[in-house]
């Protein structure tokens, strides 16, 4: 192998995680990478530091050790999770595309100088993610509260070691298993390949998110010996690791041995299938992807699409459904916040169902449920209002350039279109099926209206100052402040949840339902006459380019002689 | 007619076009000639509205295309250098959407779109994702969107690229053919025979300057050079070709 070659693909590679080419001018693929990095070591900081709350003094010693497993498995299972999501979210770039075989098939470098160098890249990206988040929790409860009891002065380093470990090895579980479905697809027909391959992508992604927040509450000594939990436990990785950790720290109970050879087995498994099945599928795609187009064929026929207005509106709308239907990219990250927002709703309706349980006669409403209609429906709008952001290809946008368009008031009128066409109608549709079967038609009918007022809200309050086309802007990072946003899904979930109460006794309230339907309406009137002024401003126009804010920020303010008298 | 009055373009200090000035007249085909680099595709992106001139004026039909831009566009046709188009709609998708775009009556450019397609040979592929086209497809998408709304004025920058032989002759007399009808066609090509055959005008750039806007046969005469290429090798070359590539040969042997 040549070194050289090696070295140079390996950087290519590594900084090629994310497409560069959504990026705009003044963009800088740093900014992008530490913001993701913040994320990961801010989250890393907060639980390094909730070790200072524990303080098994005040606790039971059955309560401080559930306390110390569960932390155990949440830092595990929250790897494995950061890590299957970022095996889904790279799927693309985990084979070469089309135009690296085109550069690089002429050139005297041996495919497997490309591979290794590939491998080498997902490796690094692999071992970085994982230290970024687990290196501060790794130090504190890895040395101060993981040690085994009678360990003796080696403990904490022997914690230290086995927890890497199992992270690590929980990681590469994940990875491998992503890996080795996407290298099997691989060995199929190329055409078949480009088919099958975004609906696996799709799959992994519910899969993983869906394990993470459903897996039951497994983590401690007691439900690891219990007969009847066996079954479960041989089937959900996390805790396969958390087994193999207390096997490695030697701080085993009855019932880890069985389940942490499961994870030895596991991981070797899947390395290996990984191994094999990526190599081949490589192979293969290395001539595959030069023989054929990188493109599913398309249908012979067009796809109907009914009108949303004027020309302009229905040229833009078409062209944002088009975009989201087959641009993977777009799915995928939207696929993200429906996720998030999916979640939420699976662990409400699970305390929804406690709630019924408690209550004889049951409730004829769900407040959890309500609830989750509502968060649904925020994270539904607000995803996809971040993929309008996301330009799907930046050099072909000069169409709309050279076109003569309305400027920025009918380009928010477009955009609004599009944005209620492609969140609020879908979730609203969804939620009139489900309300209806389980409830009766007049308190769903009541409900459907708050939530299209909702809809109405969150895409006006989205769409302040959108003076671009959706999908055609170039993409600056830094913008978009995700990790402040960590701090707002908090508040976001309290006032949703007082906002819902208010809703479950107005529901019952005529006078009290008429004075919340007239405040949301007031509300969606104020926000849309907003965001329609923000357009017709001096200022508005419209921008295809996302640009830095000026580091000065000039007050405009001058000095004007006064003429003495 | 289209006129441009001492246009310049600098970026961050570096003058790419330097008070250029010529006429493109309706009925006529006007070349736009210039080695690599010497501010054609800018200009370009100037007469289109896609970028803003540092200085000077465009007038189309006497008025300041900055005056009413929008207007302007409505009445232009423009065939860009690089055939970028959204990789995931269809043909036919595209130009519908660029239709919608240009607000034209439905019906009548569903029919135009369709007589575009057969004509240019494309019919066949009309719901084909753009990212599996040819170049040469993609060129005939571009050519078709640039025509779909009858423009007056025709932008056409390297339109010959990735053409198959057919589709370039059919090309070559749809541009006289358009200017024979009055439409005002500037055409801008590296191809210097093609331009010999279907410009009666040509403007010749060299690092940004106008160094010849006049008649083909008036350049022959005026230079007594006996081709178009012989006159543009003169005015724009400033390299000894045979003495390069002896170069660049040596330098590979060496």
């Amino acid at each position: 192998m040549n070194q050289q070659q090696f070295r140079v693909l390996y950087r290519e590679f590594l900084f090629r995680m994310v497409d560069l080419e959504v990026l705009s001018a003044q963009g800088d693929i740093k900014d992008l990478l530490g913001q993701f990095g913040s994320i990961l070591v801010y989250f890393s900081a907060m639980i390094a530091l909730g070790v200072m709350f524990f303080n098994p003094r005040h606790m039971t010693p059955k309560a401080a050790t559930a306390t110390i497993w569960s932390t155990e498995h949440f830092l595990i299972s929250t790897t494995m999770l950061v890590m299957g999501l970022f095996a889904v979210l790279s799927w693309d770039s985990t084979f070469l595309e089309r135009r690296d075989v085109l550069v690089l098939a002429p050139l005297p470098v041996r495919p497997r100088t490309i591979f290794l160098a590939k491998a080498a890249a997902l490796g690094a990206a692999l071992g970085l993610t994982t230290a970024a988040l687990n290196a501060l929790p790794g130090i504190t409860w890895g040395t101060l509260v993981f040690p085994a009891p009678d360990a003796g002065f080696l403990g904490p380093f022997r914690a230290l070691a086995a927890f890497w470990f199992s992270v690590l090895a929980g990681a590469a579980f994940v990875f491998c298993s992503v890996l080795a479905v996407q290298g099997m697809a691989g060995q199929l027909p190329r055409r078949w390949y480009l088919r099958v391959s975004p609906i696996l992508q799709i799959v992994a992604f519910c899969l993983i998110l869906g394990t993470y927040f459903l897996e039951p509450p497994l983590s401690n000594p007691l439900a690891f010996a219990a007969p009847a939990n066996q079954a479960r436990l041989a089937w959900l990785p996390s805790y396969w690791f958390l087994a193999l950790f207390h096997m490695l720290n030697g701080s085993a109970t009855p019932g880890v041995a069985a389940v942490a050879v499961r994870g030895a087995v596991g991981l070797l498994a899947a390395a290996l299938a990984a191994g094999t099945s990526y190599m081949l599928a490589y192979l293969r795609s290395l001539r595959k992807i030069v023989e054929e187009p990188d493109i599913v064929p398309g249908a012979r026929g067009g796809v109907w699409l009914p009108r949303f207005g004027s020309s302009f509106h229905t040229a833009i709308v078409r062209f944002s459904i088009r975009t989201l239907l087959r641009s993977r990219q777009h799915r995928v990250i939207l696929a993200f916040y429906l996720g998030i927002g999916f979640a939420i709703l699976i662990l409400l309706s699970r305390i929804g169902e406690e709630a019924h349980r408690a209550h004889v006669p049951a409730p004829v409403i769900s407040v959890p449920l309500l609830l989750g209609s509502v968060l649904m429906l925020a994270f539904w709008v607000l995803g996809t209002r971040a993929v309008f952001g996301l330009p799907v290809e930046l050099r072909a946008n000069w169409v709309f350039r050279v076109i003569p368009l309305g400027g920025a008031p009918e380009c928010l009128k477009a955009g609004r279109r599009a944005l209620l066409v492609l969140s609020v109608v879908p979730l609203w549709l969804i939620a009139a099926a489900v309300y209806l079967w389980l409830w009766p038609w007049r308190p769903v009918v009541e409900h459907l209206l708050v939530l299209a007022l909702l809809g109405v809200i969150l895409c006006e309050a989205c769409l302040q100052n959108f003076q671009k086309l959706p999908f055609t802007c170039s993409y600056l990072p830094g913008q978009s402040r995700v990790h402040m946003a960590i701090f707002g899904v908090w508040p976001l979930i309290a006032w949703t949840a007082a906002g819902v109460a208010w809703e479950t006794s107005a529901l019952n309230n005529p006078v009290q339902y008429a004075q919340m339907i007239a405040v949301l309406a007031a509300v969606a009137v104020a926000v849309r006459w907003n965001a329609s002024r923000l357009a017709k401003s001096d200022e508005a126009h419209m921008y295809f380019e996302e640009e830095t804010p000026p580091i000065l920020q000039t007050l405009g303010l001058r000095f004007e002689p006064t003429t003495r008298s | 007619m289209l006129e441009l009055r001492n246009v310049s373009k600098r970026y961050s200090g570096v003058t790419a076009v330097d008070h250029v000035s010529f006429q493109a007249r309706a009925g006529e085909v006007t070349g736009y000639l210039g080695p690599n680099g010497s501010g054609k595709s800018t200009t370009m992106k100037m007469i289109t509205g896609l970028i803003e001139m540092s200085s000077g004026e465009i007038l189309f039909n006497g008025a300041p295309i900055h005056r009413d831009l929008i207007a302007y566009k409505q009445r232009m046709g423009y065939v860009p250098e690089e055939p970028h188009l959204y990789p995931h709609l269809s043909g036919l998708e595209y130009l519908i959407m660029v239709g919608q775009l240009r607000n034209l009556p439905e019906k009548a450019t569903a029919e135009r779109i369709d007589g575009l397609l057969r004509l240019l040979a494309l019919h066949g592929d009309r719901h084909v994702p753009i990212s599996s086209y040819s170049k040469g497809m993609r060129q005939k998408v571009l050519l078709s969107a640039a025509l779909l709304h009858n423009p007056d004025l025709i932008l056409l920058d390297e339109p010959f690229s990735g053409l198959d032989v057919a589709t370039g002759l059919v090309l070559r007399s749809l541009i006289q053919e358009l200017a024979a009808r009055g439409k005002v066609v500037l055409f801008s090509s590296h191809e210097l025979e093609t331009v010999e055959r279907v410009c009666s005008h040509v403007v010749i750039l060299h690092h940004g300057k106008v160094v010849a806007d006049d008649s083909i046969a008036g350049l022959r005469t005026l230079m007594s050079l006996p081709t178009l290429e012989d006159i543009f090798s003169q005015l724009a070359v400033e390299q000894d070709t045979t003495a390069v590539s002896r170069q660049i040969a040596d330098l590979i042997l060496a």
